[in-house]
């Protein structure tokens, strides 16, 4: 798994790469990279997931997390370019309820700034 | 005046900010016109009633108001339905400067009339002389009359004053700034007396000329009027708002003010207290006019004493607002401030029993005096602020009936009661001595209503203020716990990934979930089906797309009850066990990962024996975090304290951390000393002590929390944020759980002193010369620091009160920041106040500073 982040509009984007799971991950997981973002002030986050393949349940734990850190101090984490077989699969699991998942990530950058 | 000096001015008497410095002067200069032109009216009207009518005859004045009062409440409402707010208090105060005029007309033609008497001579004859007598030809009508004007004049002017300043102020600011209004008025008050005493004394004026003052300062009052109202028009048109709110809502009835206050218990207790308040007063000023009668037989003289009364009221009102009212409020709250004005005169009452004839005036001057003393200030304020929490809408309706209606229909019943005992209790007959105790006797009972009807608003105050204040976002846990099934979703997945390494491991993952799921057919497709066949553009078209399963007919086998036993006795056999405990001796020694997973997973399956949980414990140090993760799943069915140390170590793997939380939760409270050892060995990896808060916030027992607050007590820096998280989560799931307020506290000010460390140390960068202004990573470290000091807050306080006061202050509206600030102002102490305070408000960072300072010397 790759990670690159950018920043456009006060929105820290997550660009992710390969596979979100327990063995393909370093170290520094995406929820510490996220925390550290918060850490530092920001309060919006994307994750572009359309280079991601395939996630597990360590994968889907990182995510949760990264969205409780955010949520709990007031942010936004959001979802953009998911696959349809994982949006699928978020939806049968309800993860939809919970994440704000966007198609495009245009889109998603427009809509930190609603309300 | 430059906006800088006029807020310096201002600030002497109020909070003034710099934006709100003119609307502020203007305002409060109306309100000083206002009681000014009053202050001249009321001893004309006073010296007017006295001297033309009888003891018994007083309370008509009192009671044609309280009759005839809705009436002009009507037209007033009628008024408004009908023109724009700025033209109808313009309106209004026109039609009262023409009025003035008549009156004024009518008492000097009164007075200067002149009448043919017969005079006889020393020589016997008589022969007829013009004399100018002052007689009033219809009798006391016109007194009566004109007392009913002055009640409308005052009752209209005082709401038309209020209705402007909640035109222009949200409540936050009117908080600040009522004080500075109140001393507008007091001002006004002290300078229309003296007024009017120096020129009965000086005899420079008769009293019916001192109308001819009144309409100059009207005048000056509509100058102030419009310009308040032209100023925010400009600051609309400037912000591109097209129409007021509240005054393009303002269309109301006279009956729909009415039932604004029926439709809701705190406006009927808030108008409850004030009629018993005015009932009282009412009685205490018929006390006050027997005591002045008996005692000044000369007109004159009792005008003048009135007059000096009066004014004397209004100057100890103005030392005792400057110097107390803002000093009782900043300490003790509104709730004690409430009851300062009944106690107080409930005592005085009292005292009626044990007062001598001949210290009738004394008694009488304290008692009517810290009355009217209260009235002008401390009542006056808590009253409007005790509107605070009341919609805009519906308080400009309500205020209309409570200021116009009940404040005079309960003078009008103190009037009615001094009436009836009057006559019942033949106060003719009666020495001063026993009226006074008599009337005493109401008085006393009123009070202890108002004292009843006050504690009974102010339970009310809270709730009315959390009314209007929503949470703005859930916690991240809550909102995922209230739609996501965690573990299921976790089991899900790895069913979905075991799926493509082992057809053991799926399956086991598949049974695993059918056992303790009950499963959507949607979620059994998916489970079901290959995972290259994940190719449909949505659900109808990929469960339509008749691709292969995995097995035919799996969905229906794993949900049939019988296999389910048949698996399970299975496990139960003791050949079983002894073929599987070979079994995982040869995996755990496999070097292939998906052998050890499949081992790993097999164990939790299984029945518990010594030789599983051997090799779950070796599963447990495996280096592959995958079959780890297994391994800890396994590890939470069996729950064997050995396992504990094992699994502690996997709190420090970030790829592992997450399992072994929720494995050491299912362990349960029991390993709680075992987790409070780690959590404060410094030895320990950090990453392990960072993820022990979590675990102990989920069991949710006092012992975790009283583990926490000792941790957080420790003031050890790398824990502090996940500690306070973990006692912020214990509090939200647990409101039984108890926190001692001596240990939390000094963590509390010890937060808001980093805070303040952190901008004085920004400060005095800006004072070498550097910009005044925090940093991104000072700002964060605040916004953090701010965060943290509330989360600890709901150990003390009601968490929703202080969560939903947090999120509107970050990110509400400018109204539902002002209620929060006004729900800490209620709910925190005295010193806690004084320097959070500086922390919370939108100030300019240099004024932020400055406060912190101040709030520093104060403590």
């Amino acid at each position: 798994m790759l990670i690159k982040t950018r920043e456009t509009n006060n929105v820290v984007i997550f660009d992710i790469e390969g596979e979100i799971r327990r063995s393909e991950s370093m170290q520094t997981t995406l929820h510490n990279q996220v925390k550290s973002h918060l850490d530092r002030g920001k309060r919006n986050i994307l994750l572009n997931l359309e280079g991601v393949e395939f996630i597990d349940s360590f994968g889907v734990g990182e995510i949760l997390a990264s969205y409780i850190s955010t949520q709990n101090l007031g942010g936004k984490l959001k979802l953009c370019r998911i696959s349809k077989k994982l949006f699928l699969i978020f939806q049968i699991t309800m993860l939809t309820k919970v994440l704000d998942i966007q198609e495009d990530c245009e889109g998603a950058l427009e809509s930190f700034d609603k309300p | 005046m430059a906006n800088g000096r006029l807020e310096r001015f201002l600030n002497r008497f109020a909070d003034v900010r710099g934006h709100e410095a003119h609307a502020a002067l203007y305002l409060s200069g109306f309100f000083f016109l206002i009681t000014f032109t009053f202050y001249i009216i009321k001893p004309v009207k006073e010296s007017f009633l006295i001297g033309f009518a009888s003891a018994a005859s007083w309370p008509y004045a009192d009671l044609a108001t309280a009759l005839l009062i809705g009436f002009v409440v009507a037209l007033n409402t009628r008024l408004l339905n009908r023109l724009p707010r700025r033209t109808y208090i313009s309106a209004t105060i026109l039609f009262f400067i023409g009025s003035l005029l008549v009156f004024w007309y009518a008492f000097d033609v009164h007075q200067k009339s002149l009448v043919s008497t017969p005079v006889a001579d020393s020589s016997g004859g008589i022969f007829f002389v013009w004399l100018p007598l002052a007689i009033f030809k219809a009798g006391t009508i016109p007194v009566f009359v004109f007392s009913f004007w002055t009640d409308v004049f005052i009752a209209l002017s005082v709401t038309q004053f209020w209705i402007a300043v909640n035109d222009v102020f949200d409540p936050y600011q009117g908080k600040r700034l009522v004080g500075l209004f109140v001393t507008g008025g007091l001002f006004g008050g002290i300078a229309g007396s003296s007024l009017a005493a120096l020129m009965v004394v000086a005899k420079l004026i008769s009293a019916g000329n001192l109308l001819l003052l009144c309409p100059v300062l009207l005048v000056f009052a509509l100058m102030m009027v419009n310009l308040v109202y032209a100023e925010q028009k400009q600051l609309r048109e400037n912000a591109g708002a097209e129409v007021d709110p509240v005054q393009a809502g303002a269309r109301v009835g006279y009956w729909e003010s009415f039932l604004a206050v029926k439709r809701s218990r705190y406006l009927l207790l808030l108008a409850a207290t004030l009629a018993s308040a005015m009932v009282a007063g009412s009685l205490i000023n018929f006390q006050f006019k027997f005591v002045v009668k008996s005692v000044f037989a000369d007109t004159n003289d009792r005008t003048f004493f009135v007059s000096v009364f009066f004014l004397g009221i209004l100057v100890l009102s103005t030392v005792f607002h400057l110097a107390t009212t803002g000093r009782i409020l900043r300490s003790f709250g509104i709730r004690w401030a409430l009851l300062v004005a009944p106690a107080l005169l409930l005592v005085g009452s009292l005292s009626v029993f044990l007062v001598s004839l001949g210290g009738l005036l004394a008694w009488v001057l304290i008692v009517r005096g810290g009355d009217k003393l209260f009235d002008n200030t401390i009542s006056q304020s808590v009253r409007e602020l005790l509107y605070i929490p009341v919609p805009a809408d519906i308080k400009y309706k309500a205020k209309i009936f409570i200021d116009m209606f009940v404040n005079k229909f309960a003078t009008g019943l103190g009037a009615g009661l001094y009436w009836g005992l009057y006559r019942l209790s033949g106060f003719d007959y009666k020495g001063d001595v026993a009226i006074l105790r008599e009337i005493g006797v109401l008085v006393i009972v009123f009070l202890v209503l108002w004292i009843g009807l006050t504690r009974a608003a102010y339970a009310e105050y809270p709730a009315v203020l959390k009314k209007d204040l929503r949470r703005i976002t859930i916690d991240g846990d809550k909102a995922v716990q209230q739609h996501v099934d965690v573990d299921l979703t976790r089991d899900v997945f790895d069913a979905l990934q075991s799926r493509e390494r082992s057809t053991t491991l799926y399956l086991m993952n598949v049974f695993d979930l059918v056992r303790k799921n009950n499963l959507t057919p949607e979620l059994k497709e998916v489970l079901g089906i290959k995972q290259d066949e994940f190719r449909a553009r949505s659900m109808d078209r990929l469960f339509d797309a008749g691709g292969e399963v995995f097995f035919h007919g799996l969905d229906e086998a794993i949900a049939d009850k019988d296999l389910a036993s048949e698996i399970d006795l299975i496990f139960l056999l003791p050949s079983y066990q002894e073929i599987m405990v070979k079994r995982l001796a040869e995996d755990a020694g496999s070097a292939s990962e998906v052998d050890r997973m499949d081992a790993a997973k097999l164990i939790g399956l299984m029945v518990r024996s010594p030789d599983s949980l051997r090799f779950l414990e070796r599963f447990l140090q495996d280096p592959s975090p995958e079959v780890v993760a297994y391994a800890l799943r396994s590890a939470a069915v069996h729950q064997r304290v050995e396992h504990v140390p094992l699994i502690l170590r996997q709190l420090g793997n970030p790829l592992t951390v997450l399992e072994a939380q929720g494995t050491l939760t299912n362990y349960g409270p029991g390993i709680e000393d075992q987790l409070r050892s780690v959590l404060g060995d410094q030895s320990e990896a950090l990453e392990v002590r960072r993820a022990i808060p979590v675990v102990l916030a989920r069991f949710g027992t006092q012992r975790s929390a009283d583990i926490l607050l000792d941790e957080l007590t420790r003031r050890r820096g790398d824990l502090e944020q996940e500690v306070i998280d973990a006692l912020y989560k214990l509090r939200a799931d647990r409101p039984e759980v108890r926190f001692r307020e001596k240990q939390v506290r000094p963590e509390l000010l010890y937060l808001i002193e980093k805070s303040y460390e952190i901008c004085l140390s920004a400060s005095g960068v800006a004072a070498g010369g550097g910009a005044a202004v925090l940093t991104s990573e000072a700002k964060a470290a605040l916004d953090l620091n701010v965060r943290r000091i509330f989360d600890l807050m709901t150990l003390l306080h009601p968490p929703e009160d202080i969560v939903k006061a947090y999120q509107n202050i970050l990110k509400g509206t400018r109204r539902s920041g002002d209620y929060s600030l006004s729900l800490l102002d209620d709910l925190l102490d005295r010193e806690l106040k004084a320097l959070l305070f500086p922390l919370i408000e939108d100030l300019p960072f240099e004024e932020r500073v400055l406060r912190m300072k101040k709030a520093v010397r104060l403590k």
